[in-house]
């Protein structure tokens, strides 16, 4: 592809290739079975200067930019989806919001140890949904003094039940709908707040996702990130900068099972001959590589914007559209080139199979990608 | 759903029998037998007693005796609960079948007899090289004196692990391909005998499959199944109405999918106080899941329509199974995504129809083979 890395990108897409295959390889397979969370890993992402490679110098990152974090996201998720997720959570949801909006008093306590890995960050933003009356965002802030109290709960929070402090949003406005939703950062030893579950799931299993619950959960104003009735706002923006991210995720598994499949496809010898050799097979391998290119080239353009500074919520939402079909469709073909085979857990497939589908969640009507493309070209 | 009141007073006690069935056994104990990796031995021994199972014997070997279409469509209603229980009571119809097409009567009373008790039979067609490629398989039958003497290895051996009897293939004629494939009635209990290991899987993980290695097991004469070199016709024949089985389940997990994405979509309201439902990006996507649903239906019952008929159908049952598994696939990889976080979570049941679904798409011949098959009828007319 023609897609011009410069010479840092390069360097940090082949040191992260070295690094996935030295560190999180030999995990990969294990933490996804026994649902566990790979600390030791976590360490070697923080001591690499993983969680500050776009965030600024001042509080301990890197400043590479946005397409290099992405590029090193896609060469983590061909080795562990689970891995890569982690690292999104923390850098493009909790260190993307905390740099825009934090006070320079929150960026030192928060920011600063979430670059150095000190303390792993969430971003708790859904609701327990699929009960009658039960939508998102019931998670109420209400203003006492000069505090704010906290009752509700939030689900599938990635990182969950690991992290050391989390973004809450909360509804602080009931009436105003632009402005109904403030942010928190609460530190989990805050009374109040507990982690209820650890929630099971299909696949990207080295990235926990839990729910929480808050009861009469009572933080100060300086706890507050951004203004109040500026939560909407922060997890919009801090959603599309993800999304790219988690375009780059999927890739890197797509890519990776496409090439699972073209190496079990040369292999494997059916009718005296390799089923690579037969169009059935050669044109599933051709329609993923021709999807997997031009879904890359759309997540690293987007990359390329945010670090302009461009607004992308319509190419984020894009990604969301046509990135999460490629991902999809290239897995469910990587796995029928495999036949039989590619159904055993012994195999890598299967699991790239149940890791691909977990990122790019349309949450709710108000995450529709098809609206946000819409009103961009219509309204 | 309703009973389908277009069917038989008859078919439409089948399916309302079968979806108490999958009511009162399947949908409470899918998930968990799912997480364990477990085979639900009590399944056969309930589905007898509901009258549904063993879905393809006929009365006079004690079995339920039912027409064509009201084994489809306990097929699809126990597939509604799980894919793989479903597998299970029907996929293991397929030796049966065989057997019931090619066997003697004294072999057809050994065959089913521990079916209609409740028990399980199994098939052992691919080789660790021979997959859809049946004419390259290794395992060889030898006759000795008046006996065969097989030895080989099998995997993904349905059942095998829970079988009193299997349908083992092997050559007769080494170095004729499918020409030298012979079938054979095995019983588990023979002595060489030996389950090497069970697989692990990404879905249907209830539905035991094990690597089988036979090792000098010695069956009489009379066990093998018609002639010597006839196997794979016989395989392709029954499969011709297996492989139709595997769609009628495929419609099932995908009816289940499109179920569990409608109640959702009523359910979940979103921040502007509406449901999910309300929004037509959203109920147009359930109702293009909708159309494709009732269209596999409709293709896989055709084919009991022209088996009725006595007309040839093996290209329409190809048709059948992989339009029927390519949708189902579709449906319930659509169902996951309208689902969100909640349907990619094991608090929900789509993400085990998503991982169940996939090996539809590949088992009882891939929807590559029958893309194969479908174009050289198609191209030799």
């Amino acid at each position: 592809m023609s897609f011009q890395l410069n010479e840092i990108q390069e360097l940090i897409q082949q040191n992260t290739r070295d690094f996935a295959k030295e560190y999180i390889e030999p995990i990969a397979g294990q933490t996804d079975k026994e649902n566990s969370f790979p600390q030791k890993v976590v360490e070697q992402l923080a001591g690499n200067d993983y969680f500050g490679l776009f965030l600024p110098e001042e509080f301990g990152g890197s400043e590479a930019g946005y397409l290099s974090f992405v590029l090193a996201v896609e060469e983590m998720a061909k080795v562990s989806a689970g891995v890569a997720a982690i690292l999104i959570n923390q850098s493009a949801l909790a260190g993307y919001a905390l740099n825009k909006w934090g006070t320079p008093d929150q960026k030192k306590s928060y920011l600063s140890s979430l670059i150095t890995g000190e303390k792993l960050g969430a971003f708790a933003l859904a609701e327990p949904g699929a009960a009658p009356g039960a939508g998102p965002n019931k998670l109420t802030a209400v203003k006492d003094g000069g505090d704010y109290i906290l009752n509700g709960r939030k689900s599938y929070v990635a990182n969950g039940g690991q992290a050391d402090f989390y973004l809450v949003f909360g509804v602080t406005d009931e009436e105003d709908p632009s402005r109904r939703m403030s942010s928190f950062i609460i530190e989990t030893q805050t009374p109040g707040f507990s982690v209820t579950r650890t929630i099971g799931k299909m696949g990207q299993r080295a990235c926990p996702w839990a729910e929480l619950s808050f009861e009469n959960v009572r933080v100060t104003a300086g706890q507050l990130l951004g203004n109040e009735g500026e939560g909407s706002i922060i997890a919009q923006e801090a959603k599309a900068v993800a999304n790219v991210a988690e375009g780059a995720l999927v890739i890197g598994v797509a890519q990776a099972g496409m090439e699972e499949a073209a190496n079990y496809a040369k292999q494997r010898i059916q009718f005296g001959q390799p089923i690579a050799n037969f169009p059935a097979i050669r044109n599933m391998l051709a329609e993923m590589s021709t999807n997997i290119h031009l879904a890359r080239l759309a997540v690293y353009d987007a990359a390329n914007m945010i670090e302009q500074g461009k607004n992308i919520f319509t190419e984020a939402a894009m990604i969301k559209l046509f990135v999460s079909r490629i991902g999809q469709n290239s897995l469910i073909d990587a796995v029928q080139v495999h036949g039989g085979y590619g159904f055993s857990e012994d195999m890598v497939v299967s699991r790239y199979y149940r890791d691909v589908k977990g990122s790019l969640l349309i949450d709710g009507s108000a995450d529709l990608p098809e609206s946000f493309i819409a009103a961009d070209l219509l309204d | 759903m309703g009973i389908d009141i277009s069917l038989t007073p008859e078919q439409q006690k089948i399916q309302q029998a079968a979806r108490e069935f999958t009511a009162k056994y399947v949908i409470p104990n899918a998930g968990k037998y799912d997480r364990a990796g477990e085979f639900p031995e009590f399944l056969g021994p309930e589905a007898v007693k509901a009258g549904i199972y063993p879905p393809a014997v006929p009365k006079e070997y004690g079995g339920p005796g039912l027409d064509l279409l009201s084994q489809a469509i306990i097929a699809e209603e126990i597939g509604y609960g799980c894919g793989s229980f479903a597998n299970i009571l029907c996929g293991n119809m397929m030796s049966a079948k065989l057997v019931l097409l090619a066997g003697t009567e004294e072999q057809k009373k050994l065959y089913t007899k521990p079916l209609v008790e409740g028990g399980y039979a199994g098939f052992a067609l691919t080789e660790p090289g021979s997959g859809s490629d049946a004419g390259s398989i290794s395992t060889q039958a030898r006759p000795d004196g008046d006996e065969y003497v097989l030895n080989g290895s099998k995997c993904f051996a349905s059942f095998c692990g829970y079988a009193t009897n299997i349908v083992v293939f092997a050559s007769t004629s080494p170095g004729k391909g499918v020409k030298g494939l012979s079938a054979f009635i095995v019983e588990m209990e023979r002595e060489g005998m030996t389950v090497a290991s069970v697989e692990h899987k990404l879905g249907i993980r209830s539905s035991n499959s094990v690597e089988l290695v036979l090792k000098n097991v010695r069956v009489p004469k009379d066990h093998l199944i018609g002639s010597e070199g006839e196997g794979f016709k016989y395989a392709m024949k029954a499969l011709d109405t297996g492989r139709a089985a595997v769609g009628y389940v495929a419609v099932g997990v995908a009816q289940r999918a499109l179920d569990e994405a409608v109640k959702y979509c009523k359910e979940y309201i979103d921040v502007n106080g509406q449901p999910l439902s309300a929004h037509q990006s959203i109920a147009f996507r359930l109702a293009d899941m909708a159309i494709q649903v009732e269209a596999a239906r409709q293709l896989a019952r055709r084919v009991v329509r022209l088996q009725e008929s006595g007309a040839p159908y093996t290209t329409e049952s190809c048709m059948a199974k992989t339009f029927a598994t390519d949708t189902a696939m579709r449906v319930c990889a659509e169902s996951v995504t309208l689902l969100g976080p909640y349907g990619y979570s094991q608090d929900g049941v789509v993400e085990k129809l998503m991982r169940d679904i996939k090996i539809f798409q590949i088992f009882e011949g891939s929807n590559q083979i029958q893309r194969l098959v479908i174009s050289r009828n198609l191209l030799a007319r």
